[in-house]
């Protein structure tokens, strides 16, 4: 078992049980194929003895391979096929096992399967989910750890997520796959995979929105609005910082990237007054670029201080450990920045957390993937 | 028209037709600017589309391209529905947010079409796919041009077909041109070897503008298909007449020849079957002006359509 981080959720106050990423992944995929004979998985490796980092682990010997279906190396030509399969009465998820891959299928993602809908007057919907794993560390390097969550919010007719831990996997997939008639798209951090998180198991447990954005922690100095891992990273900042008095940080998990809930948003910018955006990709024409958007277009005023952006260097990734460590922002960074904001000036005294990387700490075993 | 009181020839003849006149009066509705939306023209490809749906039941599914006017037709879609689509009204199969590029009627089986060069070939696939886990007895036609068998999606689609023996037909509709660009500076294969090579049968028809013909040899295809549950490659050798996107003629243009269109002409059954066309018309130009006058009447879509069917 991992880190089990504490989130504070309604949820994670009774009856807490441990439940790593990965396994609610697995246990939310077994239930789609459970509720809906006609939901179908469709991936490279999706029935082999890694089960795409495990969440898909044994759903072939329970379902057979038909359901769980090993598909040849044709990203582009599998996603049509899901769409077809779609309009026809299935429910397909697709996998990838590096979100780059999805870049072969955007033909058919982009122009076919978000506008099916629009385009056809509400002839036709596409019920199907595309899940996408963000990879990070150990040198994946400038083709396999890109973050693309804003090429794809950025086109109408997607609803992209990016969970950020187990409860936001179990609160959100399940219901988009029972009600949500159009493409889903999901970005899942690998790092995550392994961490193990404190989710509400009792019987009818009230889970948090299905979509949207959550605030996991109330503070009124700073609001820090985070994807995916950044989530993480910003909980563990915010901690430091309540530790030491420093600081009091409220942390709003952006979680569906392609619909934020702007008002929580926007409400908590108008108490705090400060806004830092912390996101896994690059800052241009991004999250963070969206977030100043809304902030700006309705009230620039609710600012007191510039807001603060963190995201990857704008570059490739680079694979040697001692760059990818500057190019990925890190808790020293992030804390720093909370600090600035909050106190107004950058020689803020206050003591920083150690600078170990993200991927030290996330990762529960060492390469190759 | 009711069908049961007439031949089979006649019938294909008659939606052949049908297609010709409502295309002939898009070209002449066009220049009123009245149709504002690319239009790719099947004028000399009708009896593709009469003869192949013909072959089809109601419950089997289409999945065309941009140049789908003659599809959405024969596989039983609305004209008027159709003429207000392409006219950008409300009433439009698609609410007018569609045009002629992207027509569908999902109510008859004809399932979409798209503008991105062979981008449903893998949605018949799919569609195919869905009918076999769900233990449906139709087939599945993926209908595009023979330019689209040089995108790489067309021999993912082809591999996925083959290798889970899905009931899929895939009809290309060989006219020998992409835009203006001849199959030989194209291909460096040939369409059927290339099908063959995945262990998918074929079949040829190389009269693309004889109904009957067309009908034959997709109705074989399409038999084998459904009892078979396995794809078929059909190509159908066919010639457009009018240029690739537009209501113009374009023979004398440079990258083709009037006398090779010649012989498609003269075969054409639209002008050697003058008297069925005589007797035909002018019903058939009656349900045109319907259509038209409908289209016109109808109403804009609204500021509300907008924001509708988003996601
Ligand atoms: C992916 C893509 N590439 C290019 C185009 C531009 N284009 C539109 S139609 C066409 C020709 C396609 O030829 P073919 O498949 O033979 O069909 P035809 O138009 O002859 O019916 C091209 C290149 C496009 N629409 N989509």
């Amino acid at each position: 078992m991992g880190l089990a981080f504490k989130i504070e959720t309604p949820a994670a106050t009774r009856d807490a049980e441990v439940v790593t990423y990965r396994d609610a992944l697995l246990q939310t995929m077994r239930g789609a194929l459970n509720d809906d004979p006609n939901a179908i998985l469709l991936g490279q490796g999706v029935d082999d003895h890694k089960g795409i980092f495990g969440s898909t682990i044994g759903l072939a010997d329970a379902f057979g391979k038909d359901r769980v279906m090993d598909t040849p190396l044709a990203e582009e030509g599998l996603t049509g096929i899901a769409v077809g399969a779609a309009l026809n009465g299935l429910y397909p998820i697709q996998t990838h096992i590096r979100a780059d891959f999805a870049l072969l299928a955007m033909n058919q993602i982009v122009n076919l399967a978000a506008k099916y809908r629009y385009m056809f007057g509400g002839r036709f919907e596409v019920p199907m989910m595309i899940r996408m794993i963000v990879g990070r560390s150990w040198g994946q390097g400038a083709q396999h750890s890109q973050s693309l969550q804003s090429l794809f919010a950025h086109v109408p007719g997607l609803v992209v997520i990016m969970p950020s831990t187990a409860e936001s996997i179990l609160s959100s997939y399940p219901w988009l796959i029972r009600h949500h008639r159009g493409p889903v798209l999901c970005l899942e951090h690998r790092l995550l995979y392994d961490i193990g998180f404190r989710v509400d198991a009792s019987p009818g447990a009230e889970r948090t929105p299905a979509v949207g954005s959550r605030k996991l922690r109330a503070g009124k100095d700073v609001t820090v609005v985070a994807t995916s891992i950044m989530v993480l990273e910003a909980l563990r900042a915010a901690d430091h910082l309540a530790e030491l008095g420093a600081a009091d940080v409220e942390l709003i998990d952006l979680h569906c990237v392609s619909h934020p809930d702007t008002d929580l948003i926007l409400d908590s910018v108008a108490r705090t007054g400060r806004l830092l955006v912390a996101d896994t990709s690059w800052q241009a024409f991004g999250v963070a670029a969206e977030m100043c958007r809304i902030v700006c277009e309705r009230d620039p005023g609710l600012l007191k201080a510039p807001v603060k952006t963190l995201g990857m260097a704008p570059a490739p990734c680079p694979t040697a450990k001692s760059l990818e460590d500057l190019y990925y922002p890190n808790l020293r960074r992030l804390t720093d920045d909370i600090l600035r904001l909050a106190k107004g000036r950058d020689d803020h005294g206050v003591p920083l957390p150690d600078d170990a990387s993200a991927t030290d700490v996330y990762k529960r075993f060492k390469g190759p993937f | 028209m009711t069908h049961d009181d007439i031949d089979l020839d006649t019938q294909l003849l008659y939606e052949t037709l049908r297609i010709r006149l409502v295309e002939l009066r898009i070209i002449q509705l066009y220049p009123s600017d009245k149709i504002q939306s690319p239009v790719h023209l099947s004028i000399g490809q009708e009896a593709v589309a009469a003869g192949a749906c013909a072959a089809l039941l109601p419950e089997d599914l289409v999945f065309g391209s941009y140049r789908s006017h003659a599809f959405y037709l024969a596989k039983g879609g609305d004209l008027r529905q159709m003429m207000a689509e392409l006219y950008g009204k409300a009433t439009g199969c698609c609410g007018g947010k569609a045009g002629s590029m992207h027509l569908a009627a999902p109510d008859v089986g004809f399932m979409g079409s798209s503008a991105i060069v062979a981008s449903t070939i893998p949605h018949a696939v799919g569609a195919a796919l869905a009918a076999k886990r769900r233990g449906l007895q139709q087939i599945v036609v993926a209908v595009f041009g023979d330019g689209a068998t040089e995108e790489g999606v067309y021999h993912e689609s082809l591999n996925f077909a083959a290798l889970h023996q899905l009931p899929v037909l895939f009809l290309c509709e060989n006219n020998g041109f992409a835009v203006h660009s001849r199959i030989s500076a194209r291909q460096s294969y040939d369409l059927l070897e290339h099908a063959d090579s995945y262990g998918i049968p074929t079949r040829l028809c190389a009269k693309g503008n004889d109904p009957r013909a067309v009908y034959d040899t997709v109705a074989a295809a399409a038999e084998r298909v459904r009892v078979e549950r396995r794809p078929t490659v059909v190509v159908v050798d066919t010639y457009r007449q009018m240029e690739h996107v537009g209501i113009g003629e374009d023979h004398h243009v440079g990258y083709r020849s009037p006398s090779e269109a010649e012989p498609w002409r003269r075969t054409d059954p639209l002008v050697n079957e003058s008297a069925l066309v005589a007797r035909f018309t002018p019903q058939i130009l009656r349900e045109i002006d319907d259509a038209v006058a409908f289209a016109e009447q109808s109403p804009w879509p609204g500021a509300d359509a907008l924001l509708a069917d988003v996601a």
